[in-house]
Order: C-alpha cells, then sequence, then structure tokens
C-alpha cells in the first residue's frame, strides 16, 4: 500500500492534469459525433435540397404576396378613375344633349301649326311673269320668318330643320334649304305657344305676305292647327372651318 | 525542462478542448428554423408552400386580367370624353352658345333700309357659307328675325340704329364675292332702296357675341 501511494506520489502533477484533461477531452469528442450524427448524415444527403427548396418556396410565396399587394393597389387605382370618368362621360352627354336640343340636332314634338304653300293652280295671263305663280324661296323665307316673330321655337320645311346657318335660295324650279332641293307643295312645321297661330294670322307682315301673294297671285296657303307637330332634328353637317371659341365661358 | 514539455502537452489538450467545446456548443445552437426540421417535417412544408404559392400565382393572374381589362376600359372611356368634348365644342360654336371668333367680313348698313332687306343679307351671307352671324352685339341665329316696328328696325329685343353693322365669320373672299356679284343681293336692294348704302369689309378677326335665347325649348319636347 505505501508502494503503491509511494509510486503515486512519483507520477509529476503535469501528467496528472494531462490525463485529466484527455479524459475530457475523450468525452467531449464522443458528445460532438453523437450530436453531429444524424446531422451529418442529411447534411450530406437529403437535406441540402429540401431546405434549399423550402427556401425558394418561402421566397417565391414573399414575391407573390408582394405582386398581389402591388395589383390589388393598382387596380383599385383604375377603378377610382374609372368611376370618376363614368360620371364624368355621364355629365357630359347630358350637356351635350341640352346643347344639341338647342341646336336643332335634335327632333322636338309639340303643339304648333303646319302651314302649306303651293303655286297658284290657275292659268297664268299670257302677260304676266310666269315666277309671280310659283312659291319662291322667298316666298318660304318670309313664311319662316313670320313664323319665328309669331312665337314658333322650332321649324323644319319640307323636313328640313331650320338652323343657324340655314339659308333659303331659289335653284331653277326648286327651292334649295340645308343642302336640299325641295318641291311643292311646301309645308312648314312650326312649334310654339298655343296661340302660335293667331299671333301669325294677326301679324301684319303675314297679313302683307297673305294679300302680296295669295290674293294677288293666287298661291294656295293652307294650314293646320295640331297638338303634336313634329320638327325632325337636323341631318345635315356642321363645318365650322373659321369660327372658334373666343372665351371658355361656356353655359 | 521537464517543467517546459508539461506545459506544452497541457496547452495542446486545452487547445483542442476549447476548438471542441466551441464546436460542440454550436452544434447545440443551429437549432431553430428548417435547419431543425426533420427530412419528414420538410417535406410536408414543402407540400404545403407548393400549395399555397400555386393559389398565390392563381390570384395573381386573375389580378392581372383584371388589371388589363381595366386598362383597356380606362382607354376607351378617355377616348369618348375627349370625343363628347369635342362634339360639344363644336356644337356650342355652331349654335352661338359661346362667344366665337374668325376671320370673315364686316357689312355696314346705313340709311332708312327694310327689314326685309336686312334678312335678305342675312340669307345671303349663310347661302355663301357664314358660320355665325351678328347684328350689332346680337348672335343672329335661326328664329333670330330682324322686324320692322313702328319706330324702327329691331332684332331680339334690340333696336337697330340708322347705322348697324353685320359682322359674318366665313372666308371672306367668298362672303364678299357673293354679296358685291353683279346683280346680287346688294345691288338688288340698292336699285329697291336707292338711299341706303351698303358696304363690305373683309376683316382678319371678327368677334361673334353669345346668344341670350334659353338652351331649353319652351313648348317642344326633344325626342332624343
Amino acid at each position: 500500500m505505501s508502494a503503491l501511494l509511494g509510486r503515486l506520489r512519483a507520477i509529476p502533477s503535469w501528467q496528472v492534469t494531462l490525463g485529466l484533461a484527455l479524459l475530457a477531452l475523450g468525452f467531449l469528442v464522443a458528445a460532438q459525433f453523437q450530436s453531429e450524427g444524424p446531422r451529418i448524415r442529411y447534411t450530406t444527403q437529403e437535406r441540402p435540397p429540401l431546405v434549399e427548396t423550402a427556401l425558394d418556396l418561402t421566397r417565391r410565396q414573399d414575391q407573390l404576396k408582394a405582386r398581389i399587394i402591388e395589383l390589388s393597389d393598382r387596380i383599385r387605382e383604375l377603378e377610382n378613375s374609372a368611376a370618376q370618368d363614368d360620371e364624368l362621360v355621364a355629365s357630359l352627354d347630358r350637356q351635350l344633349t341640352e346643347v344639341r336640343t338647342a341646336a336643332g340636332l335634335v327632333e322636338l314634338v309639340g303643339p304648333g301649326v303646319v302651314l302649306q304653300i303651293e303655286d297658284a293652280s290657275g292659268p297664268i295671263p299670257p302677260d304676266a311673269a310666269p315666277g309671280d305663280y310659283r312659291v319662291s324661296a322667298a316666298d318660304l323665307r318670309d313664311l319662316v320668318s313670320e313664323l319665328w316673330l309669331a312665337g314658333a321655337e322650332a321649324i323644319a320645311v319640307n323636313g328640313e330643320r331650320i338652323t343657324p346657318t340655314t339659308a333659303a335660295i331659289d335653284i331653277g324650279s326648286s327651292i334649295l334649304v340645308n343642302s336640299a332641293y325641295l318641291a311643292p307643295p311646301y309645308q312648314a312645321s312650326a312649334i310654339g305657344p298655343d296661340d302660335l297661330y293667331d299671333r301669325l294670322t294677326a301679324s301684319p307682315g303675314f297679313v302683307r305676305l297673305v294679300q302680296d301673294r295669295v290674293d294677288q297671285f293666287g298661291l294656295r296657303l293652307s294650314f293646320a292647327v295640331l297638338e303634336d307637330v313634329v320638327v325632325p332634328a337636323y341631318s345635315g353637317t356642321i363645318r365650322l372651318v373659321d369660327l372658334r371659341a373666343a372665351a371658355s365661358n361656356a353655359p | 525542462m521537464r517543467s517546459l514539455r508539461s506545459q506544452f502537452a497541457v496547452t495542446a489538450v486545452a487547445t483542442i478542448l476549447g476548438f471542441l467545446l466551441v464546436l460542440q456548443f454550436r452544434a447545440q445552437g443551429a437549432a431553430p428554423g428548417l435547419a431543425a426540421l426533420s427530412a419528414q417535417d420538410l417535406t410536408t412544408l414543402i407540400a404545403n408552400l407548393n400549395t399555397r404559392n400555386e393559389q398565390l400565382a392563381a390570384e395573381v393572374a386573375r389580378l392581372d386580367v383584371r388589371l388589363r381589362d381595366l386598362q383597356a376600359g380606362g382607354t376607351q372611356s378617355q377616348v369618348s370624353l375627349a370625343a363628347i368634348r369635342e362634339d360639344l365644342d363644336r356644337v356650342r360654336r355652331w349654335a352661338g352658345l359661346v362667344p366665337g371668333v374668325g376671320r370673315g367680313v364686316v357689312v355696314s348698313v346705313a340709311g332708312s333700309v327694310s327689314a326685309d332687306a336686312v334678312n335678305d343679307l342675312l340669307n345671303e351671307l349663310r347661302a355663301s357659307g357664314a358660320e355665325a352671324i351678328a347684328i350689332e352685339e346680337v348672335r343672329i341665329l335661326d328664329g333670330d328675325v330682324v322686324a320692322s316696328l313702328p319706330g324702327g328696325l329691331a332684332v331680339r329685343n334690340a333696336a337697330l340704329a340708322d347705322r348697324f353693322s353685320i359682322s359674318a365669320v366665313g372666308d371672306p373672299a367668298a362672303l364678299t364675292a357673293s354679296l358685291t356679284r353683279v346683280g346680287g343681293i346688294i345691288g338688288r336692294i340698292q336699285v329697291a332702296e336707292p338711299e341706303v348704302s351698303i358696304t363690305v369689309v373683309a376683316a382678319d378677326r371678327v368677334e361673334m357675341p353669345a346668344t341670350t335665347r334659353p338652351l331649353r325649348p319652351a313648348y317642344g319636347k326633344p325626342r332624343v
């Protein structure tokens, strides 16, 4: 026993330290291998592709989510502006209808009169001018003017709407109105107040027209007072080359 | 010497020991996230991710279609807006609802002219392509007729003086030629009413006032 103790004492202290350290090292190495064991197996075989795939899919999902947010934002913007556009279009359409109505580009129906004037039917005296016995553009213009002065708000002659630029001129034996050649009988359809006919026939200008053209040359004038006179829309083209808007104070 | 050898051995072992300790701690600390999952768990996760990504891709495709539709529709409505505005502007000018301006002629009339003569002048201007006409400050549209009243001529409740001017927008050369040709309207008026003087002057800029008449018909109903 004393011999054993003597031998132990003979072992230098650094060898004891080293021995203990190596013992601890052995434990650690064993522990390390144990914990690394399964990981090494996956890392070297299945795990990296799986992990990489999962990471790729996660990144892809983030991109898709961001794209959805981006698209949704853009769609909401467009839907808002489209709604505003729809309102604007509707508002402009209403204005356009109103303006077109005022301009004679829309058919009107309302109370009024239809006057018909035709050439004289009797024989023309040999020394007379035949033109005096025919309805002229001037006759139509006079008739239309008298209707306006009596309060008419819309007039058409043989279906041709009288517009701001309508002229009536003689072309041979027919009358040109709005680029349309009209032939007798001529019918002027006018919409206006209920007493349009009374006002017309009371007008000195109309009385003179009747005296000068009907009484003197035999032109035939007839009329009808109607509840629903139809005045068609102007069907020609609006040709504006020189006229520009002067200011933007549109109604 | 013995002491030096022993120190060297202890240092070497301690270094290896420290290295292994660090390795062990790191191996145990690297657990969170995907690395902590087993292969089976990872496979399940990947399947879930795939399904979810397919749903998201379908949603992206749907939103893409909706966006394209909206963009196409937006272009269309912008086109129709521009077309309506242009139409509105054109009809307003034509119907005298806005003040206008353009080259044309100024017809000056002096003397006691008849209403018929002035109305014939207006008709001649229209027939020769006048796009807009005004007598003094009154825009002349359909329905605006010069009337002969006991006190003189009037248009749209505005009395006309002995001298007044008629302005018209249109090609000055065509308008002037049409009015002043031999046997034309001015010649005929001056034969019938010799005391009346009518002159036509071309103008680079003729201003047209807007009409004051109401927009809506009072008696007729529009059939749109």
